[in-house]
């Protein structure tokens, strides 16, 4: 069966190609112009994943969004032309899985919606014991962490880190959720979490500055790269 | 002058008044007529007509009415009393007419001032909004066609691709220039250098295809409270110049802690930046002889660097090639 992709979007011009580039790689094609009839679509249909256009001409896409999580767990990517950081946090808190910011590439689409296809069907089974990508292992039983045949050494805090982006992989997790997940008694500051993060790269990547698991989005937040 | 001749004008009209009511009216209620009318040249013009009116209207007041009429002299020693008391309101009046009058226009400047700024905002969004979607339709519709197209098409579809990634940067550019001399606040935190020169590489990855860049940048580095989007829009911008005038050979960052700040260097093995345009690079629209470029992305490297108050220089490279060094200071802890 052919995963469904919906798309809501009122440019024509993005439907257009949209459509034949989704079609070509083996998706099925709906598509909504307006939030209104993107929400029919959505309880008609059960699309696979959602496109959703922020900037729609009956209502804001962040309220699309908000009244299509009360029923659905559908991952959601959220599209937006203004490009303003503060919309993609939004996006994320109200529940998109993942943001593209127009324009954006055809291939980064595809490997957008291929990650959210992965983790609906990754949630709906037990969860991975084993993360792999490339050189990094993560082992959430064990607690272990190994970059090719080495073991990492990780503190028990970047340790915490690596695992909470491993339970969201391929996800943009957003800098305020990892703040209360990793110091879930307050107390701690973003400034806190970059080093963090900028320790936990230096013991798993090859090249810090060229990360191939620990992306970093620039003023949201942080993703690791969905396992292969 | 024309402001002294409505004071004067204003004045000789209260006496005209003055001599209607004249009959009617002890001499002193005359007073409240001249009044009136320094009241209403303070209303509509500076402080000097003001006291203008004031001290013509005293005098007016004295030679016209105060007995013995049409002399300057006073009987009653009363009426110098009057007159001081007169001279005295009339200077607060137009005191507190022209300071009203002032911050009317004062109020009214910031209107306008608040009114251009939020124009120029949505103007910014609207255009950077009408300008993204047909960006993203071409590059997608040309990188769907270039999935399947056949070797005779391959290089144009590509050129097209290509060709709006780099007017979209162009567009990027643009919107952070205007963003910046609209005098926007920066979204100052501290973050390590390394992050953003990371979000900047894989951004610049495709314009640097093929040659080497060597990043050193020491895991010790300290925080620098810098506005991420912004300087990682420096570093690609540096990136791709280097990438530009430097076809071949390595591209050399380097990072080093200094006694204020931070030392970032770009450098690369082109053919380097002419002595007479090592001080204009950062110019906007100016281009150093003869090369592409639309000249906008060094402008914008000082305006940020310059915004986050660091500085920024071009220079030779020992050896051959481009240099380009910036600091940027260390937060107040």
């Amino acid at each position: 069966m052919k995963a469904l992709v919906l798309i809501v979007d009122d440019e024509p011009a993005i439907r257009r190609f949209l459509r034949p580039a989704l079609e070509e790689n083996g998706y099925a094609v709906l598509e909504a112009t307006t939030g209104k009839s993107a929400l029919e679509a959505a309880v008609a249909k059960k699309p696979d994943v959602v496109l959703l256009d922020l900037s729609l001409p009956d209502q804001d896409g962040l309220d699309v969004l908000k009244r299509l999580r009360e029923w659905s767990s559908a991952p959601v990517i959220v599209v937006s032309a203004r490009g303003e950081e503060t919309d993609k946090i939004a996006g994320l808190d109200r529940g998109a899985d993942d943001y593209l910011t127009k324009p954006f590439g055809v291939e980064e689409l595809l490997a957008r919606i291929r990650a959210a296809l992965r983790r609906a069907e990754n949630a709906a089974r037990d969860p991975e014991p084993v993360y792999e990508h490339g050189d990094l292992k993560i082992d959430l039983t064990a607690r272990r962490v190994w970059v090719g045949k080495k073991e990492a050494r990780l503190s028990p805090l970047q340790y915490a880190l690596l695992a909470a982006l491993v339970r969201r992989a391929g996800r943009v997790v957003s800098q305020k959720d990892l703040l209360k997940e990793l110091w879930p008694d307050g107390g701690s500051t973003p400034e806190a979490l970059r080093i963090l993060v900028h320790q936990t790269r230096h013991r798993i990547e090859k090249e810090p500055v060229r990360p191939k698991h620990l992306k970093t989005e620039p003023a949201v937040g942080y993703r690791l790269e969905a396992p292969e | 002058m024309k402001e002294y001749a409505l004071a004067a004008g204003a004045v000789a009209a209260c006496t005209a008044a003055g001599f209607a009511v004249h009959g009617a009216l002890t001499v002193t209620d005359l007073v409240m007529v001249y009044l009136l009318g320094t009241l209403f040249v303070a209303l509509r013009g500076r402080r000097g007509p003001a006291l203008f009116a004031s001290v013509a209207g005293v005098l007016s007041f004295d030679f016209f009415f105060v007995p013995p009429r049409y002399t300057f002299h006073v009987e009653h020693p009363q009426y110098v009393v009057t007159f001081l008391v007169m001279f005295a309101v009339a200077l607060l009046i137009s005191h507190l007419a022209v300071r009203v009058r002032l911050q009317a226009e004062a109020a009214k400047r910031a209107e306008v001032v608040a009114e251009t700024e939020k124009l120029r905002s949505s103007l910014l969004s609207a255009v950077s909004h009408e300008l993204r979607t047909p960006l993203t339709a071409i590059m997608g519709s040309a990188s769907t066609l270039l999935a399947q197209a056949g070797d005779g098409s391959r290089d144009l579809l590509t050129n097209i691709r290509d060709e709006a990634e780099r007017l979209t940067r162009l567009v990027h550019n643009l919107i952070e220039t205007t963003r910046l001399e609209s005098g926007a606040a920066l979204k100052k935190e501290p973050h390590a250098l390394e992050e953003i020169v990371a979000s900047a590489l894989e951004r610049t990855e495709k314009i640097l295809a093929g040659r080497r860049l060597e990043a050193d940048l020491p895991e010790n580095l300290p925080l620098v409270p810098l506005d991420p989007v912004l300087m990682e829009l420096v570093f690609v911008n540096l990136l791709e110049n280097a990438a530009r005038h430097a076809p071949e050979g390595a591209v050399d960052l380097v990072a080093r802690e200094r006694m204020d700040g931070v030392e970032i260097s770009v450098a690369d093995r082109g053919p380097g930046i002419k002595a007479e345009d090592l001080g204009r690079v950062f110019e906007k629209f100016y281009r150093a002889s003869a090369a592409p470029g639309a000249g906008l992305g060094l402008a914008i490297c000082k305006a940020v660097v310059e915004a986050h108050g660091g500085t920024i220089r071009a220079e030779h490279r020992p050896g051959g090639g481009a240099l380009f060094i910036l600091t940027l200071p260390r937060g107040a802890r």
